[in-house]
C-alpha cells in the first residue's frame, strides 16, 4: 500500500553521511541499492491537474516510459506504460486516468512543466525480526525548465516512508531528526521545490482576471496595471500559439487582445488619444490576422457535435468537411504564425510594454488619469449598462440581425468593464448582475454564432466545390447542418426576451443604480 | 475485490506456502493485496517477519470492537499487507459464536476493504468448524492444495458434502495437487484418477521441493529468493490459472 511520505531538508552543516551515521547509532539501519530519479512533471499550461489536487509525471521504464498519476481518484499511485508522453487525454488507453484527464484537461494539452533528476540512496530500518519498519532515502536532486540546458540543485533532502502498522517507528525517527539533529520538516512536495529553485511556482497562470484595486487609486495607473496584465497574457500565450500546442493558447491570446482593445476604448481619458492610435490599430491587427485560425479551431472543436447532430446514416458523409477544415487550419496557422513572429508584431508589443511601464503622470488630453478609479469605473459601467438597457428594449420580432449584433457588442463592453473593476464592488451585489449578464450574452452568442456558422458553412461548401471534387452527399450533409443551425438560431431568438427580462428586471435596475449611479451624476470624467 | 480462501481440512498440505506465494505474486503484478493469517500457529506471519499479535487481542477485533484497519501491517513487499495471526485465534470458534450472525462475521469484517484491496488471501487453519464455515461464506473462491493420495480424495469429498449440505454453492472450489512427488507410485495413480471424478481440478501441480521448505529459513516468499526454481515457476503457473478461473 502507498504510505505517507515525510520530507526533511538537510542543512549545510550536517551532511547526509553525518545523518546516516547518527541514525545508525540509534536504529538498526541498513543501506540498500542506490538508484536514480528522473521525472518530467506534466500539466496543462494553466495547471488544471495541480489545481484539482492531482500530479502527473513521466519517468523512464525499460524501453518505454512510466506515466505516474497521483491524485484523489488514483487511490495512491497509478502507473501507465506508454511509448511516448501523451499530448491529449485521447492519447491514453481507456481507464481511470483517461477518464480523469478528460474531465480535467478537456481540450488542453499536457506539457512538460519541470524536469527533475538526481541520485537517491536508499536505506531501511529493521526491527529485531529483521523486518523493514521504515524506509528512508537521501535525495540529491536538481531541476530545470523544459528545453533549457542548465540544471539547478535542490537542497539535499531526506525522505521517510512509513510502513503500514509501524507508525511509532516513524514518530521516533522524526523526533530524532528534528530534536537531535535539528533538521527542518519540508512542507511541500518535490514539484514545488523543483519549481522553487527555478524561481517558479505551480499554478502561476490563469486566463481569469483577478484584480484588486483601491477605489481611490488614480485611474491612469490602474489602467496601466490592467493593460500590463493583459499584455502578459498575450506574451505568455504566444509561444504555445506559434507551436500549435493546443487551441486554448490562441483563444486566451485573442481574449486578452479583445479585452485590451475594449479597455482602450472604454476606460476613457486616461491616456492621450493620439498616443493610443498605433496600439489600438496594432491590437486590432492581431485580432484580424488570428481570426481565421480561431474560426477553424472552433469548427474543428465543434465538429463531433455537428456530426452527432445528423441522423446516424448521414454522419460519415460529413467527413470530407473535417479533412477540409484540418487542411485549411494548417495553412491559416502558418500564415498567422508568420505574422505573430514578424518584427512588426515584436516591435508593437515592445513599444506597448515600454509605454505601459512609464510612470503615471498627468498629461493634457488625459484628464481622467488622476481621477479616482472608483469614480471612473462607476461612470463608465453605468453609462454602458444604460446603453444595453436601451438597445435591448428596442429589440422586437422585426429587429434585424444587426440590432442583435450591436446589443451583443454593448453587452461585451459592459462585461469587460465589470471584469476589470469588480473588486471595487461588494461581491454579493455584483455577482447577480454578472450572472444575468452572462446568461444574456450566452443567448446573444448562440443567436449570432449560429448565423455566422451557417453562413460560413455555405462559404466552405462553395470553396470545397471550387477546390476540387466534393461528394454531393457531403454537400447535402452540410446543408442539413445549416438547416439545424438556423433552427437553433430561431430558438435563441425566441428565448432572448426571457433572458433580457431577467437582466433588465426591477431588482437588477435598482441594484445597478445604487452601485454605479452616484458618481455617474457627480463625476466629471469625460465619458461619451 | 476477490477473496481467495486457501483451505484444506488436513494440515501440512502446503496451504501457507500457497497463500504466501500467490499473494506475493499478485502484489508484484501491482495488485493491492492483503493476506490474513487466520491460523493460530502464525506461519504466514512468521514468513513475513511480523510479530504474531493483534493489539488489544483477537477477540475484540473479531467481534468488531476494534478496527481491523489498525491491525494491518505493511510487509517488506510493495502492495502487500498482512493481517497477522494471534494465538487467541485457537479459540476463534468461540469468538465467532458470540457474534450476532456468526456464520458471516468474517465477511462482515472484510467488506469495508473492498475499495482498498484487489485480492485478499485467507490462510486458513485446518479442520471443519465455525471458522471454516465463515471462510467458505466470505470467499469467492476456495483454493484447496491437495496431496495426491487416496486419503486426500476422501477429505476433499468430505468438504464437498459439507458445502453442499450447508447451501454454500456460491463459492467456487479450485483443488490442485500440491507437494507432488513423481517418484511415488501412489501420487502418480491419484493424479491419473482424481480428474476423472473432479473436473474442477486445476491442471497445475506444485512439486514437493526443498526450496519451498527454505521459505521458513529465509522468511521470504519463494520468488524473493529463488524466482527461477521449479516450485517458483509452478506457483507462477498456478496463479495464472487461478486468475483465469476467477475472471
Amino acid at each position: 500500500m502507498s504510505t505517507p511520505l515525510h520530507h526533511y531538508g538537510l542543512q549545510k552543516k550536517s551532511s547526509a553521511d553525518d545523518v546516516i551515521a547518527a541514525l545508525a547509532e540509534q536504529f538498526n539501519i541498513r543501506s540498500e541499492a542506490e538508484t536514480t530519479l528522473s521525472r518530467v512533471y506534466l500539466d496543462s499550461f494553466d495547471w488544471r491537474l495541480y489545481q484539482a489536487g492531482d500530479q502527473l509525471y513521466s519517468k523512464p521504464f525499460e524501453h518505454q516510459l512510466d506515466l505516474v498519476w497521483i491524485g484523489e481518484g488514483a487511490g495512491g499511485e497509478v502507473h501507465t506504460h506508454l511509448d511516448r508522453i501523451p499530448q491529449f487525454f485521447t492519447d491514453l488507453p481507456q481507464g481511470a486516468l483517461r477518464e480523469r484527464l478528460s474531465r480535467l484537461l478537456d481540450i488542453r494539452a499536457l506539457m512538460p512543466q519541470v524536469e527533475v533528476k538526481g541520485r537517491v540512496r536508499l536505506y531501511k530500518l529493521l526491527d529485531d525480526e529483521e523486518k523493514t519498519v521504515l524506509r528512508l532515502s537521501i535525495e540529491t536532486l536538481s531541476s530545470r525548465n523544459p528545453e533549457e540546458d542548465a540544471f539547478h540543485d535542490l537542497p539535499e533532502r531526506i525522505r521517510l516512508q512509513s510502513v503500514r502498522g509501524y507508525g511509532t517507528v516513524l514518530k521516533q525517527v522524526e523526533s530524532f531528526l528534528v530534536r537531535k539533529l535539528g533538521l527542518d520538516r519540508l512542507g511541500d512536495g518535490l514539484l514545488e521545490e523543483a519549481l522553487g529553485v527555478l524561481e517558479r511556482r505551480p499554478a502561476d497562470y490563469s486566463s481569469k482576471l483577478d484584480f484588486h484595486f483601491d477605489p481611490n487609486a488614480p485611474a491612469g495607473s490602474v489602467a496601466r496595471e490592467i493593460h500590463l496584465n493583459l499584455l502578459d497574457t498575450v506574451e505568455r500565450n504566444l509561444p504555445g500559439t506559434c507551436a500549435n500546442v493546443d487551441s486554448e493558447f490562441l483563444h486566451d491570446l485573442r481574449v486578452a487582445v479583445r479585452r485590451a482593445r475594449s479597455a482602450l476604448t472604454q476606460i476613457k481619458g486616461v491616456f492621450r488619444e493620439e498616443e493610443m492610435e498605433p496600439f489600438k490599430s496594432g491590437l486590432g491587427w492581431i485580432g484580424q490576422i488570428s481570426g481565421p485560425s480561431r474560426d477553424l479551431d472552433v469548427y474543428l472543436l465543434d465538429y463531433d457535435s455537428y456530426r452527432a447532430s445528423l441522423p446516424e446514416r448521414f454522419r460519415a458523409d460529413l467527413d470530407p468537411l473535417r479533412h477540409f477544415l484540418e487542411e485549411h487550419r494548417q495553412s491559416a496557422y502558418r500564415e498567422m504564425v508568420s505574422h505573430l513572429n514578424s518584427a512588426d508584431c515584436k516591435r508593437l508589443l515592445e513599444d506597448w510594454r515600454r509605454f505601459l511601464n512609464r510612470p503615471h503622470e498627468y498629461s493634457e488630453g488625459a484628464d481622467a488619469a488622476d481621477k479616482p478609479v472608483g469614480q471612473v469605473a462607476n461612470k463608465r459601467i453605468y453609462r454602458t449598462y444604460k446603453r444595453v438597457l436601451s438597445e435591448g428594449a428596442q429589440i422586437n420580432d422585426e429587429s434585424s440581425a444587426t440590432a442583435f449584433h450591436e446589443l451583443r457588442k454593448s453587452c461585451k463592453k459592459l462585461r469587460y468593464l465589470i471584469e476589470f473593476f469588480q473588486s471595487l464592488y461588494p461581491d454579493d451585489k455584483i455577482q447577480p448582475l454578472i450572472k444575468a449578464l452572462k446568461m444574456l450574452l450566452d443567448n446573444l452568442g448562440a443567436y449570432q454564432d449560429t448565423e455566422v456558422q451557417a453562413n460560413k458553412l455555405r462559404e466552405f461548401a462553395h470553396q470545397m466545390v471550387a477546390e476540387g471534387e466534393v461528394p454531393a452527399d457531403t454537400l447535402l450533409a452540410m446543408g442539413m447542418l445549416v438547416d439545424g443551425l438556423l433552427r437553433r438560431q430561431q430558438q435563441a431568438r425566441d428565448e432572448f426576451y426571457s433572458h433580457f427580462r431577467v437582466f433588465a428586471g426591477k431588482e437588477n435596475k435598482a441594484e445597478c443604480k445604487a452601485l454605479f449611479s452616484a458618481a455617474a451624476s457627480s463625476g466629471s470624467v469625460d465619458a461619451k | 475485490m476477490k477473496i481467495i480462501g486457501v483451505y484444506n481440512i488436513k494440515g501440512g498440505v502446503g496451504k501457507t506456502a500457497t497463500a504466501v506465494n500467490l499473494a506475493h505474486l499478485a502484489a508484484r503484478e501491482g495488485h493491492s493485496t492483503l493476506i490474513w493469517d487466520l491460523d493460530p500457529q502464525g506461519a504466514a506471519t512468521f514468513y513475513f517477519r511480523v510479530k504474531p499479535q493483534i493489539k488489544g487481542g483477537g477477540r475484540r477485533m473479531i467481534r468488531g470492537q476494534r478496527p481491523v484497519d489498525d491491525q494491518i501491517k505493511g510487509t517488506d513487499y510493495e502492495n502487500l499487507d498482512l493481517l497477522p495471526a494471534d494465538f487467541s485465534y485457537r479459540n476463534m470458534d468461540l469468538m465467532l459464536g458470540d457474534a450476532k450472525r456468526p456464520i458471516k462475521q468474517l465477511l462482515r469484517l472484510l467488506r469495508p476493504f473492498s475499495g482498498e484491496f484487489d485480492y485478499i488471501f485467507l490462510d486458513c487453519p485446518p479442520s471443519i468448524s465455525l471458522v471454516s464455515e465463515n471462510i467458505f461464506r466470505a470467499s469467492d473462491v476456495l483454493l484447496i492444495p491437495t496431496i495426491p493420495t487416496t486419503l486426500s480424495r476422501r477429505t476433499y469429498q468430505q468438504l464437498l458434502d459439507f458445502i453442499q449440505g450447508h447451501s454454500m454453492r456460491e463459492v467456487s472450489l479450485l483443488p490442485f495437487f500440491s507437494m507432488v512427488d513423481n517418484r511415488k507410485k501412489m501420487h502418480l495413480e491419484a493424479i491419473a484418477e482424481m480428474p476423472r471424478h473432479h473436473p474442477e481440478l486445476l491442471t497445475t501441480q506444485i512439486p514437493y521441493a526443498s526450496d519451498v521448505e527454505k521459505m521458513g529459513l529465509n522468511r521470504e516468499p519463494l520468488h524473493a529468493f529463488a524466482p527461477h526454481c521449479t516450485a517458483a515457476i509452478a506457483y507462477q503457473t498456478l496463479w495464472g490459472e487461478v486468475k483465469q478461473r476467477i475472471g
